[in-house]
């Protein structure tokens, strides 16, 4: 009874919210890239993203919630009670100490630390106001989805960049499997903050127009935002409560680059690592691995490094192979947790999303893409969720059909 | 769980490494004034004149970085380098940058947390992008705003492959990283890691806490765990413990300075929907009874807890009382006391601490009762603001 599943996603996305509104786009090819209207871009030479439009927190909250947190831990409030409802859990059902919360971010609660450093740098402390302070800081997104349910086991936030979503998700099917509690809601979240927006821009990873991954013009990435929740449960519980898993949750695969901060090892050499701990801690071999939701960037350098890694380990195989950054961009930390969705509704239905803007080839990157036009009637029993990420962090996580991974994936092997 | 700690690296306001740590413990008093003086580098005296905060005084980088290759790192990433580094060479793992045990670059990983890790150079890249122009940004300074860049370039300078995972849980992260390496460890994905994490001073945590009223300035009276103390002082610092499987240990034949016997946490919501900050007694009872269950302990086999009392009345009563319910009538130590209030950096200060104790060094500074002449067991426990508490079980 060591298998973990997938009971319930919840989501808050460009494309829309709720994992069959957000689904529905995926498939038809939607962009959720528009222009950036959450600061000014006027002073910056890029104005895209894929922000979240038409979010009103307390569509999902009361008021007195609303007041108490920042943009981010509304979008994961708001993710997990879709969530808990998609698992069809009442709010009580995800009570107690058995219940964990484990959320992955890169910047967490970044407009809330912008706004108060902008009262400060232009008007001094004395404007900062103090009841904006406990808004801030990371610690308080699992805080703020706990307190929502009433969930009182485990509460954690890991920044793990743009992989923190499938580090979250795999460490909290890890928490399960080891009995220290029998659900967990999980992902990550990301908003698109000015500071970081700037950064992006300086750093030369942006595209000015499209998000092409894998296409031999691909400009950058754009930065995008949204949340995932999952609910995550122990196969015992399942059975305990009837429910229909929507996928299983494998094993999964970390590394370390230990290589440069930004860029990725040109070998892939960590990326390698991670995958190949993915199907060996999901007792499978790659010929029984169906499509890979890849980072798929747009950005030169991670795109031709990750299609050689996909082509070390699958070699020829026509492996479809598909990027829904071209879709909602890059949501950076909640980029993982977002994909993640894609990869169980791919099993879930057997159709796969397209990268859109794909038009020229690039011999760099030897990979099936899935282009323009989704994929469907393709066997997805089992998918892999790839992610790189600032700091050298390598995270791969296996999603398969319940049942499809043989007994003791994901468990601790002797 | 039983884990073998075979090495420590510690940076702190008491001094740098395993001996200066120890040191301190001779004479917590004398190590508290010296942590305190010192001439402020962040809250300088004529901005700040009320400020008292624990820096890492005296701190070289290039001592131990060299002169090359660190001027764009910040200041939580030099102090973890430095850290995991000393841990590095404790363990037998390191020695003059080479790998001289049979552990190598792919078996080893970091756990590392911070609270406010990047705070510092947000702060740096906000005020140019804000007073100059955005274009001004340097990006190479810029990756140090995510938060586990610090930890990441723990694994770069070291060349350490097996995973990198930053923990942000506020006081209790480096606690927390304790569960990240065990799960880690437990599946295979390395053979060793770093554990701990680390904080700074920074002129915006000050003033934030001084506009919540958080601060003990001037001559406020501040004592960690009074119930009339003021508030808290600001501190800074890193460490970190290597960790390995007891029998990686054994066969490598390294030196085992104490065990990870247990870990716990847990979570207490406040019931009014209003309120954020939450000092929970019954969190902390709980995080300590699960840990002691991990360890397959009862209470009366604790020496010693090192508490994660700060000086913040409500925080520090509500922890006092968890202590009392869970465990008794032990002793409980206050460290903060000697180095401040460095979140995530006091609970990876605290655990080091612990080995020292373990291996005879005296608990203290004392707040309640007395120590057993040996300590067999130590708890450290880290209270969060929000009703959250870790706490991890550490034995001989």
């Amino acid at each position: 009874m060591g298998r973990v599943y997938v009971t319930g996603m919840g989501v808050v996305s460009s494309l829309g919210f709720g994992r069959e509104a957000y689904w529905g786009a995926l498939v038809e090819g939607r962009s959720g890239i528009t222009e950036v209207t959450l600061f000014d871009t006027s002073n910056l030479p890029r104005n895209l993203g894929g922000e979240v439009k038409g979010f009103v927190a307390t569509d999902f909250m009361s008021e007195q919630e609303a007041r108490r947190m920042g943009r981010a831990s509304a979008f994961s409030v708001a993710a997990a009670r879709m969530a808990a409802e998609d698992a069809r859990l009442a709010p009580k059902d995800l009570a107690g100490e058995r219940t964990a919360v484990i959320v992955g971010t890169t910047m967490g609660e970044a407009n809330v630390l912008g706004e108060l450093q902008q009262a400060w740098i232009h008007e001094g402390a004395r404007a900062v106001r103090s009841a904006s302070l406990p808004r801030y800081g990371s610690t308080l997104l699992p805080i703020h989805v706990a307190r929502a349910f009433g969930a009182s086991g485990m509460v954690q936030t890991l920044p793990a960049a743009c992989a923190a979503g499938n580090y979250a998700i795999g460490f909290a099917a890890d928490q399960i499997r080891a009995g220290r509690c029998d659900v967990a809601i999980t992902g990550a979240v990301e908003i698109i903050e000015k500071l970081e927006y700037q950064g992006f821009v300086r750093l030369g990873a942006m595209s000015p127009d499209l998000c092409q991954p894998f296409d031999a013009n691909r400009k950058g990435l754009i930065l995008g935002e949204g949340s995932t929740m999952l609910i995550l449960e122990s196969e015992e519980r399942v059975v305990r409560r009837g429910a229909t898993p929507l996928a299983e949750v494998g094993g999964y695969g970390l590394a370390c680059d230990a290589h440069h901060i930004t860029r990725p090892h040109p070998e892939g050499e960590g990326s390698i690592t991670a995958m190949r701990l993915a199907l060996e801690s999901s007792r499978i071999g790659p010929d029984e691995v169906d499509h890979i939701n890849a980072h798929g960037t747009g950005t030169s350098a991670n795109d031709s490094v990750e299609a050689a890694v996909i082509h070390e380990i699958f070699g020829e195989r026509a492996l479809p192979v598909t990027s829904i950054k071209s879709m909602i961009g890059h949501c950076m930390g909640a980029s993982s947790a977002m994909e993640a969705v894609a990869c169980v509704m791919s099993i879930a239905t057997g159709i796969i999303p397209p990268t859109i803007h794909y038009e020229t080839p690039d011999p760099e990157c030897p990979v099936h893409v899935v282009a323009n036009t989704k994929r469907t009637g393709v066997r997805c029993d089992v998918v892999l969720n790839n992610a790189l990420a600032f700091g050298g962090y390598d995270a791969v996580v296996c999603f398969a059909r319940p049942g499809r991974l043989p007994d003791g994936a994901g468990e601790v092997q002797a | 769980m039983r884990l073998a700690i075979t090495g420590v690296g510690v940076v702190s306001p008491v001094g740098c490494g395993v001996d200066a740590l120890r040191a301190a413990f001779d004479d917590p008093s004398a190590a508290a004034v010296r942590a305190f003086t010192g001439e402020p580098t962040v809250l300088g005296r004529e901005k700040f004149p009320e400020a008292h905060a624990a820096e890492v005084w005296g701190f070289d980088p290039n001592d131990a970085l060299g002169d090359k290759g660190h001027r764009n790192l910040d200041r939580l990433t030099k102090y973890l380098i430095v850290a995991g580094k000393g841990a590095l060479a404790d363990a037998g793992i390191k020695e003059d940058g080479k790998f001289i045990s049979v552990l190598q670059p792919d078996d080893i990983g970091v756990c590392s947390s911070t609270a406010y890790g990047s705070l510092d150079s947000i702060t740096e890249l906000n005020l140019v992008a804000e007073l100059e122009d955005p274009r001004y940004i340097n990006p190479a300074r810029f990756p140090n705003t995510v938060i586990n860049a610090a930890a990441g370039y723990v694994s770069i300078w070291e060349d350490l492959r097996a995973p990198n995972a930053t923990i942000v849980d506020g006081n209790c992260g480096a606690i927390d990283a304790v569960l990240s390496c065990e799960t880690h460890l437990a599946h295979r994905r390395a053979q060793a890691f770093l554990v701990g994490g680390g904080d700074v001073v920074t002129e915006p945590l000050y003033l934030a806490f001084r506009r919540l009223g958080a601060i003990a300035g001037g001559e406020a009276k501040w004592a960690p765990g009074a119930r009339d103390s003021k508030g808290l002082h600001l501190g800074e610092g890193a460490a970190y413990l290597m960790v390995e499987r007891v029998e990686g240990a054994a066969a490598r034949g390294a030196r085992v300075r104490a065990h990870l016997r247990g870990y716990g946490t847990a979570f207490d919501p406040p019931r009014e929907t209003s309120r954020g900050l939450h000092a929970s007694s019954a969190a902390v009872a709980r995080a300590l009874r699960g840990a002691l269950a991990d360890a397959s302990l009862v209470a009366s086999d604790v020496d010693v807890v090192c508490s994660s009392l700060g000086g913040l009345p409500p925080f520090d009563a509500a922890e006092l009382a968890g202590i009392a319910e869970a465990l008794g009538d032990v002793a409980v130590a206050a460290p903060k006391a000697m180095w401040g209030e460095s979140f995530a950096g006091a609970g990876a200060l605290g655990m080091a601490a612990a080995v020292l104790w373990i291996e005879g060094a005296p608990p203290g500074p004392l707040v309640r009762g007395a120590v057993a002449e040996k300590v067999e067991h130590a708890v450290v426990v880290a209270s969060g603001y929000y009703g959250n508490v870790s706490a991890v079980v550490i034995g001989r």
